[in-house]
């Protein structure tokens, strides 16, 4: 009958010199371990804009907005906090070497006001230059073209957006003529307006 | 005396499926108890239906907070059933090990509660520290305290750095000392042998007629575990022991959990000191049409998932049986013919959560309340303190 008590005394002078287990935190910050998965953070220079992250995101935590109607078409890319549940799907589906976008270490995420609990980084857009449709994110059609080198030859959407952003062609040239035939061809176009120069040629 | 009516729920979020306990007593005796199960529905097969089949294990990791691994396992293994395919063997050693873990800090949490229940709070926070460093462990490997994420059809998402494996090692040996201490201090405890032997027994031939599961099942005598029967993952590459005793009794429960957990470390501590190189994902890009089967072990016992895909990139069904589906059942025969301040510990014994009890209610049966949760808690520890009383020990 002893035993059991003298093992209890033992624990409990143990626990008394060890302390408890928990720390200190707020009043000490907390190092998680470098394997915790905590919030997705962009990284605007790297992530081309694809949207894959967007894709796969078992939660639908990431949005995005494409703001075509000022003179600096962007895509905000938009990931809340409040629907995220840390897995790590987006960074191993990023395009951009898994670094568009890296879960960090952060877990101090707590907010008051739910609509406070986004982030978002822009990137510049492309649009098509006859129709205004959206193509795709400027840096996207370069990862594109560098992706696939010199075939990138065989379209013009991908070259000119190469050429524009080495800066062989001017970055706002774009053609005066609007016949909708031949020479719109040698354009950033979205896929319906390729379709339809090529096929209504004059 | 008047027969009272005492119902426990109506919710009852015992693990993954809440129910509803309407216990009828005579006095303190319980003479019936109806089960009704069904709330809380999250249409969790309907969302999984809705998502991709990679989206989907993070559905399937949902159903349950605690065993949280055996889901996305048993769902991962339907999935592969399908393909007919073997994961790499790299992947089929972290599987084991985040499942492992899983089981070790079940059985924790679960021992934890039921202390707390029977009034011995020391036990409760022992416990549950304990439990802290598994917790730790998990986080190291694979980024969370629960929640692992680390399933996919095909393999695991992430791979288990080898410079983690000491530290993962040392910390799951720390556990070990206090565990043994745990474990001698329950299994000798003449208190608790008087509080917990004889009591909610569940026979041999009861657990097979009922097809219980997991520990509830082992602790009848009945050797049934998926790992032993239809080896997944590592299981049939470690050496382990299936642990069975023949009471039933819920002290028998308490042992094969504990006894469990040493084996469980045993599994995890081979898997990381043999894990093999390799792949850790086959990348799998299409799901042909067809049906596939998956079970698991979770810590309660087999979890089986049912997937069919008709060559989409989404389930076109899947269909989900935990294991408390099984278990709870036998509650039929073991809490009736006992008293109420033993019906929390008997229900417990097939390892609920701590939410199901905290709003179990108690009315006679002109619809009085007469206890909440907490007082049949209070009930349970009461007895515990009268017991103590009887045999002198203060
Ligand atoms: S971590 Fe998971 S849930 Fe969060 S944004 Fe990335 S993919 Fe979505
Ligand atoms: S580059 Fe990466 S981070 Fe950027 S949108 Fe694509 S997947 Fe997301």
């Amino acid at each position: 009958m002893k035993l059991p008590k003298i093992r209890e005394l033992i624990e409990a002078i143990k626990a008394l010199i060890v302390g408890p287990y928990t720390s200190k935190f707020p009043f000490k910050p907390h190092e998680p371990y470098p394997s915790f998965r905590g919030q997705p953070v962009y990284n605007p220079d790297k992530c081309v804009g694809c949207l894959a992250c967007e894709e796969v995101c078992p939660a639908d935590a990431i949005g995005h907005e494409d703001i075509t109607d000022s003179l600096n078409p962007k895509r905000k890319i938009i990931h809340y906090t409040d629907t995220c549940i840390f897995c790590g799907c987006c960074e191993a589906a990023c395009i951009a070497d898994n670094e568009g976008i890296k879960l960090s270490n952060e877990f101090d995420l707590a907010f008051f006001d739910r609509k406070t609990a986004e982030e978002s980084i822009e990137k510049d857009l492309q649009l098509c230059e006859i129709c205004g449709a959206v193509i795709a994110c400027k840096d996207h059609l370069k990862w594109i073209a560098e992706k696939i080198g010199e075939l990138t030859y065989s379209n013009p959407t991908l070259y000119q957006s190469r050429l524009k952003s080495l800066g062989i062609i001017d970055e706002n040239i774009t053609s005066v003529l609007k016949d909708h035939g031949r020479s719109d061809r040698v354009k950033i176009l979205c896929a319906r307006c390729r379709r339809e120069t090529t096929l209504t040629t004059v | 005396m008047a027969k009272s009516v005492i119902p426990i729920g109506p919710y009852h979020p015992l693990q993954e499926e809440p129910e509803f306990f309407t216990l009828t007593v005579d006095g303190e005796t319980v003479v019936d108890i109806d089960i009704q199960i069904g709330y809380n529905h999250r249409g969790i097969e309907k969302l999984s239906e809705r998502k991709t089949f990679d989206q989907s294990t993070f559905v399937i990791e949902r159903i349950c907070g605690i065993c949280s691994t055996n889901h996305p396992f048993a769902y991962t293994r339907a999935v592969e059933d399908i393909i007919q395919v073997e994961v790499p063997e790299r992947a089929k050693y972290i599987r084991t090990i985040i499942a492992e873990g899983e089981r070790i800090h079940s059985h924790l949490l679960w021992l934890g509660l039921a202390g707390h229940f029977l009034g011995y709070n020391t036990v409760y926070m022992w416990v549950w520290k304990l439990r802290e460093e598994i917790l730790d462990v998990m986080e190291i490997l694979s980024g969370n305290r629960n929640s692992y994420a680390m399933f996919k059809p095909g393999g695991v998402r992430r791979d288990i750095n080898a410079e983690d494996i000491p530290l993962v090692i040392k910390k799951i040996d720390s556990i070990i000392p206090t565990l043994t201490r745990l474990k001698k201090a329950i299994i000798d405890d003449p208190v608790l042998h008087a509080r917990l032997k004889g009591i909610g027994i569940l026979t041999k031939q009861e657990a097979i007629d009922y097809c219980a599961l997991g520990p509830t099942s082992r602790a009848s005598g009945v050797a049934r575990d998926v790992r032993k029967d239809a080896p997944y993952g590592a299981y049939d590459r470690v050496e382990w022991d299936m642990i069975v005793t023949e009471n039933g009794d819920v002290f028998d429960k308490v042992v094969v959990r504990i006894l469990e957990m040493y084996e469980s470390i045993k599994i995890v501590k081979t898997c990381l000191q043999n894990l093999p190189d390799g792949e850790i994902d086959l990348n799998i890009k299409d799901i042909p049409p067809g049906e596939g089967i998956g079970a698991a072990e979770a810590p309660r016992g087999e979890t089986f998932h049912y997937v069919r895909s008709d060559g989409t990139n989404r389930p076109a069904r899947h269909k989900v049986r935990a294991p408390t589906f099984m278990n709870l059942p036998t509650c039929k025969t073991t809490v009736i013919g006992e008293t109420v301040s033993d019906a929390t510990i008997i229900l417990a014994g097939v390892d609920p959560c701590y939410c199901c009890t905290e709003r179990m209610a108690v009315r006679s049966i002109k619809g009085k309340k007469l206890y909440n949760g907490q007082d049949l808690i209070r009930l349970s520890q009461e007895k515990t303190e009268t017991i103590k009383k009887k045999m002198g020990i203060k």
